[in-house]
């Protein structure tokens, strides 16, 4: 038996190079140190890879990796991390899902799944309790991700069984594919799909019927009840419960923090047609919930009627209403739905993929697209026909799709011609649905994020509109009013360095982001530390808890840091800094970064010339090895090369499989 | 009293089941659960099934120990430490609302936790609930 609850106490090691299956104990001291999920990845990558690891390569490390409260009773636990090296950054790269698929992994009595090596032919992982297969997959390659757990669900005679699969994107290493997760949901951001793909693994699928042991079950059971009693009586549980995400779209239009037309503008004269209002009217069919999840974001939706008639899908988040609405000012709902399936289908993240588009509609608007360019698609903002036809040529790598696959770093690179003044993205991660100028802590958010642009690992919330009630619970009088001022830098720096703490605590733990943590800004720091003592029968403290957000978020720096990441690639896009905003709260508004940076460098103890955690921060957080390897990192080019080993001089043409494989 | 279920109010999320075998199991184990929330697909609907608690039951009508007995204290059936895994009662229930432990060997079946049920206490949009 494992030291603690809570945990299985193992998890599987799998190299597809040699075809290889093997059981590894849990290091109890990673448990302590790191508790698991994002910390147990963030550990793992930095032991095992580095600038010498080609992100497509069999030595990169892709690690599915749950938490110690995941599967438990808390309020949404149904969160699984996956960690690796991202080809679309060439940096650390996470993504995240909810569903069902951690806690089954945990039943089937794995912590964790860490796959290395490439398989020599398409495979997929089943796991049937103690039972691990690898089986042939060949039948499988090149199917979208529903039919696949489909056949896979037929062949192991179990509709029930969970999983984790890539589409066609991720098979031809698109930057930006996902890991769809029992399809509806994904696992998106970062290109971890073209990880998996790299390693020609389909998919991993799962069916546990174990149990979790608890600690103390009277203290989780007690606890978690009144948790869920506080985010039922939460002021804004009902909105998020009946809408989800989609729920924010006309208040972020109207505070100018919804991307328009490329960023051009914080917001949409027709967000109205796109928002949850209309998306609940046209297509609302039942609330749906994640694993444990007493919210219920998720919603099943289906188009009645129409030329789309029949299109069903899940999780319609408010980042795709902005990537296929606003972003590329399309106000047809329907084809927006259907992009959003079209997406989950071939594997794609959203969120990229309508901002790689975007970018090159804005090029097109720009005149430094044509026609011979993009191989006689025009790209007119709006023309869904145009988008939804560029989906499977994104996913494929034919035509023109082959260059918007690569994502808008790298397409600006190729295309040259002055397209980098537009080129929207923070260490070659496409910035998501935020706008730093219409909410600064946002701003340093994008920059301060260890993945690339990304809202999610401070996730300041409580600033968004400004919610004194929980600024004030959660950090005293003393920061009021300008912590929750969207517009004021006071502070901000302050709460995007809590943020990111506690939000890779909350990712070590299993538990959701969207859920009572940061949305609902309901569960805090003290009652994540007794739920982890309830499950697991592990000591801990507040302070020992935010010490482990720390470590966890500092050798994610750190593993930046030697991929060559300075404070120079600490900045926003030109357009932020000089383009005043034209609409909403923000409009004349532009951001500067710089005094909130400083600040930022100077919470987190680092050196605020290069951006990097101090030697006596790093030992202050018990990561002596950090501190060593750090002076001596080599840098160099933070981006990998392009997986068929070619230098990108020109637009690559209609490569429809670049690994040149099958 | 009894347990009363509204599937329309059902949302898939398990929470029924997750407390109800952390309160017979003292472990999260949804393979323990005396309910079970039944579906055809991911996107639903959803039904939680649970023991009806019925006057006459078939599962104790087929046991051929007498193991399945009305509690004197609360008047509900459970399964007491004659059953032998015959599986007898799982085949004659007609609500599929017993379950056999394969580790183990015996059934087992919702007791209603002796009069506080965690399902009712924990669903949280009103599918499951305690009538008094």
């Amino acid at each position: 038996m494992f030291r603690y609850d809570g945990y299985a106490g193992k998890w599987l090691w799998v190299d597809l190079t040699h075809g290889k299956l093997e059981t590894r104990e849990y290091d109890p001291a990673l448990a302590e140190n790191y508790l698991g999920g994002n910390g147990f990845g963030t550990r793992l990558l930095w032991e095992n890879t580095g600038p010498q690891t080609d992100a497509l390569s069999p030595e990169n490390w892709l690690i599915f990796s749950t938490g110690p409260l995941c599967g438990t009773t808390v309020p949404n636990p149904g969160r699984m991390e996956v960690i690796a090296k991202s080809p679309l950054t060439g940096i650390y790269g996470d993504a995240n899902s909810g569903g069902f698929l951690g806690p089954e992994l945990k039943f089937a009595g794995w912590d964790a799944v860490v796959v290395t090596g490439q398989s020599p032919g398409p495979v997929y992982l089943t796991i049937a309790d103690e039972q691990v297969t690898l089986r042939d997959a060949g039948h499988l390659w090149g199917q979208t991700t529903y039919k696949t757990e489909e056949a896979i669900r037929q062949s192991w005679g179990d509709p029930s069984v969970k999983t984790a699969i890539i589409g066609p994107a991720g098979e031809n290493l698109v930057r930006f594919a996902g890991i769809q997760i029992t399809p509806q949901r994904s696992a998106a951001r970062c290109g971890l799909g073209a990880v998996m793909g790299s390693k020609r693994l389909k998919a991993i699928a799962v069916r546990g019927r174990g149990p979790i042991h608890i600690a103390d079950p009277k203290r989780l059971h007690d606890l978690s009840l009144n948790l869920q009693q506080r985010l039922r009586a939460n002021a804004i549980f009902p909105a998020v419960s009946a809408h989800g995400t989609p729920g924010i779209v006309s208040l972020m239009n109207a505070l100018g923090r919804f991307p328009t037309q490329n960023f051009r503008a914080g917001g949409y004269e027709h967000a109205d047609r796109i928002n949850a209002d209309a998306l609940h009217a046209r297509a609302f069919v039942r609330n749906v919930a994640c694993f444990g999840c007493p919210i219920a974001c998720d919603k099943v939706y289906q188009i009645p009627d129409g030329p789309l008639a029949g299109t069903s899908l899940r999780s319609v988040e408010y980042e795709t209403l902005n990537a296929f609405g606003a972003c590329i000012l399309n106000d047809n709902l329907d084809a927006l739905l259907a992009a959003n399936r079209l997406c989950d289908e071939l594997g794609l993240d959203t969120i990229s993929t309508g901002r790689s588009i975007s970018f090159a509609m804005e090029l097109w608007d720009e005149e430094i697209l044509n026609l011979d360019d993009t191989g006689g698609l025009p790209l007119r903002w709006g023309d869904m026909d145009v988008v939804l036809r560029l989906l499977p040529m994104i996913a494929r790598r034919e035509g023109f799709g082959n260059l918007l696959a690569e994502g808008v770093r790298r397409m600006a690179e190729v295309i040259g011609r002055g397209a980098d003044q537009f080129a929207m993205h923070v260490k070659g991660m496409e910035i998501p649905g935020q706008d730093g100028r219409a909410q600064r802590s946002m701003g340093l958010a994008h920059v301060t994020s260890t993945r690339g642009a990304d809202h999610l690992k401070a996730f300041p919330t409580i600033d968004e509109t400004g919610f004194p009630d929980e600024g004030r619970r959660r950090y005293g009088d003393q920061y009021l009013p300008e912590l929750v001022q969207p517009l004021a830098t006071k502070y901000k720096a302050f709460l995007v360095k809590d943020g990111e703490d506690f939000g890779a605590v909350i990712d070590s733990t299993g538990m959701c982001k969207s859920g009572g943590t940061f949305v609902l800004a309901e569960i805090y720091w003290p009652d994540i530390a007794a739920a982890i003592e309830a499950a697991t029968g592990m000591s801990m403290s507040v302070q020992r808890l935010q010490e482990i957000g720390e470590r966890i978020y500092n050798l994610q720096r750190c593993y930046d840091a030697v991929h060559g990441i300075t404070r120079a690639d600490d900045r926003l896009p030109r357009r932020f800094l000089e383009e005043p905003s034209p609409t909403g709260n923000a409009k004349g508004h532009t951001i500067d970064i710089e005094p909130m940076l400083e600040e930022y460098y100077q919470l987190r103890g680092w050196d605020a010339v290069k951006g990097w955690p101090t030697a006596d921060t790093l030992r202050r957080l018990g990561l002596p090895d950090a501190a060593e390897r750090l002076p001596f990192a080599p840098g160099g080019d933070p981006s990998s090369p392009l997986p068929w080993g070619a230098k990108i001089t020109g637009l690559p043409q209609g490569k429809g499989d670049p690994t040149g494989w099958h | 009293m009894h347990l009363e279920t509204a599937a329309d109010k059902c949302t898939g999320c398990r929470i029924c089941e997750n407390f109800c075998a952390l309160q017979h199991e003292g472990a999260v184990w949804p393979a323990r659960a005396r309910i079970r929330v039944l579906t055809q697909s991911d996107d639903g609907p959803f039904t939680p099934n649970v023991c009806r608690q019925c006057e006459d039951p078939a599962c104790a009508a087929a046991c051929p120990v007498d193991a399945i007995q009305s509690d004197p204290g609360t008047g509900t059936w459970v399964v007491n430490e004659e059953c032998t895994g015959c599986e007898s009662c799982i085949d004659a229930c007609p609500y599929d609302a017993i379950f056999f432990a394969a580790q183990g060997g015996v059934a087992f079946k919702c007791d209603l936790c002796q009069g506080e049920p965690q399902c009712a206490v924990s669903c949280p949009t009103g599918a499951v609930t305690w009538v008094q």
